[in-house]
């Protein structure tokens, strides 16, 4: 009785473990078969032999690296900012005395709620108008990350503040009569002591900013500045010679992704908890 | 806890700049919208003022518009209907497994963190016609069932259905994964008490872990529902609102009237519509918690 219930147990989960990998290890084996094997519709079986030249071809059509260098670019300058303007005004709002420093934590938190989507027109309105010269700021990186920065800030705030209400006044008082001013005290020590929630801060800033795709696909419209959601779904939708190719580019679109998680899975999942519990 | 006083000019340094930044981006663009929203423009021609009517038009006479608001309202319970069962595992799982449970939850989590148009489009290619290597239609001619071949993302009556299925599954392992933390969290002394007072298993999980766990069920409530209503990536990368409007939800109407028909106004008065979905919807899922909380604390 116990055995079998236990059994029980075992199948129950097992059974996810198949529902959620299965379907990425069969878009592998997709990517490694050759179109006649694609076509022939059985849900399982090998290649006859691995078509790693899918992948080539994938490489050689597509603009990997470009879509990857600037969804690098991208996330990279969203992060940086995210994290030194959310601290900024997580530090005020935490620790400076004054009369507005809940009505600007409500702004942000407002914020909050309202749906990126319901954004986009008039952004592109706005943008579309924001041009000096020959440069435009639609259709240019910073088209995404203005925005990236905005809608990643109040998470960002709120997880800050939180963390630095707990951090003991002494240190600062300390400091203070040490002669150290407010920015000094904020560089030396309030941003280093909090490093850690600046790290789920960046996970949450990562995992979102890196595999956004409708902004993407709204605000940029030449190849040049595509990042790797986009030009995935651009390569998907376009190229249509040999379906193995899709399935190599769709597999290489991931595997950013999946190796930052192989090598953080505890600090990836651990941060989400803590996104979703504190948004 | 300690408190400085700081010069006014100090905070502005601190927080201008950021506060700036966010108010020209999230709340300049929802007044903006909420603007064009009162206009016919089709973004070239001059614009013209109005009034309500793009608001009476959506209300009244668009036929695709009320269909695609219930979509969305479905999108949100068909995705809460997930949270009850991975409570239970996360229960099931804190019990029994204890040593690989960590594991077992990271793998669920992988499809969590890939790319909406990686899963749409894996997905796309899952419910392709046999004839193009579509896995499930494949599986059903495996089992000798060729007569329960679909087009699921075709045909109209379906459609809606299978789009909901691709954003469960993304999103098992999330809650199961919080719910999971939850459960984990819950003071051992409390289960230690009850087992004495003749409270065991599953019995001790209805009196104890669902009252504490409420306010773990709220985080995965709203985002569920919250992500629901902005389920807009999923349907755009996959069916983009199609075959004739029947996976339309709000936010793709928003999307297909601003850009594809370029009916700038109409599009903003749907997104105006959105926003305020969103906001009635944030404070009617906090004033229910704080009922049930209430009560069950």
């Amino acid at each position: 009785m116990k055995y079998a219930k236990k059994g029980l147990v075992y199948l129950l989960f097992a059974i996810p473990v198949i529902t959620q990998l299965y379907p990425l290890l069969w878009l592998f084996l997709y990517s490694l078969k050759t179109n006649e094997e694609i076509l022939s519709g059985s849900f399982f079986s090998l290649p006859k032999h691995f078509q790693w030249a899918n992948y080539k071809e994938a490489y050689e059509n597509g603009h990997y690296v470009r879509y990857l260098s600037n969804s690098v670019l991208v996330t990279a300058v969203t992060m940086i900012f995210v994290i030194l303007l959310a601290s900024m005004v997580a530090y005020a709002v935490s620790r400076f005395r004054w009369r507005y420093g809940n009505v600007v934590m409500l702004v942000f938190l407002m914020g909050m709620m309202i749906p990126m989507q319901a954004t986009l027109l008039p952004l592109m309105l706005i943008f579309k108008n924001l041009k000096t010269g020959s440069f435009h700021v639609l259709d240019s990186p910073l088209s995404l990350i203005l925005p990236y920065i905005a809608f990643q800030l109040p998470i960002a705030i709120f997880i800050l503040s939180g963390f630095m209400r707990s951090i003991p006044g002494e240190i600062e008082e300390s400091a203070f009569v040490d002669g150290a001013s407010i920015y000094r005290i904020f560089r030396s020590i309030i941003l280093p002591v909090s490093a850690p929630p600046m790290m789920t801060v960046c996970i949450l800033t990562f995992i979102n900013i890196w595999n956004e795709y409708i902004m993407a696909a709204t605000f940029i419209s030449s190849e040049k500045w595509k990042t790797l959601p986009f030009g995935v779904y651009s390569f998907v939708s376009q190229y249509s010679v040999n379906y193995g190719d899709i399935g190599a580019f769709l597999i290489m679109g991931a595997l950013p992704v999946i190796i930052i998680y192989f090598i953080l899975s505890e600090r990836i999942t651990k941060g989400m908890v803590a996104g979703a519990v504190k948004g | 806890m300690n408190v400085l006083k700081v010069p006014a000019r100090t905070i502005a340094v601190f927080v201008l700049p950021c506060l700036l930044l966010y108010v020209v981006l999230v709340f300049v663009p929802i007044l903006v919208s909420f603007y064009t929203g009162l206009l016919n423009w089709d973004g070239i021609t001059t614009a013209k003022f109005i009034g309500f009517d793009n608001f009476k038009t959506m209300f009244f006479h668009d036929p695709v518009f009320w269909p695609s608001v219930r979509r969305t309202l479905l999108y949100a319970v068909a995705s809460m209907l997930e949270i009850p069962l991975c409570l239970f595992m996360a229960i099931l799982l804190n019990r029994f497994i204890k040593r690989r449970a960590n594991t077992l939850v990271s793998i669920y989590f992988v499809p969590v963190i890939l790319s909406v148009v990686i899963i749409g489009q894996l997905w796309k290619t899952i419910y392709n016609p046999a004839s193009m290597g579509g896995m499930l239609n494949g599986i059903l001619i495996s089992l000798g069932l060729d007569s329960w071949q679909h087009g699921w993302l075709t045909e109209p009556k379906i459609a809606m259905y299978f789009v909901y299925i691709i954003s469960l599954w993304q999103y098992f392992g999330y809650h199961l994964l919080i719910q999971f933390t939850g459960v984990q969290n819950l003071p051992e002394e409390v289960y230690e008490a009850a087992r004495i007072d003749g409270a065991e298993g599953f019995k001790a999980d209805r009196y104890i872990t669902l009252p504490l766990i409420v306010p773990i069920l709220k985080i995965s409530i709203v985002l569920a529902f919250i992500g629901s209503l902005q389920s807009f990536d999923m349907v755009m990368v996959v069916t983009g609102g199609g075959p004739a409007h029947a996976t339309d939800v709000i936010s793709t109407l928003m999307y297909n009237n601003s850009f594809l028909s370029l009916k700038y106004g109409y599009g903003s008065a749907i997104a105006t519509f959105l926003v305020l979905v969103c906001l009635i919807c944030t404070f009617f899922i906090n004033f229910i918690f704080g009922r049930v909380e209430k009560k069950v604390g």
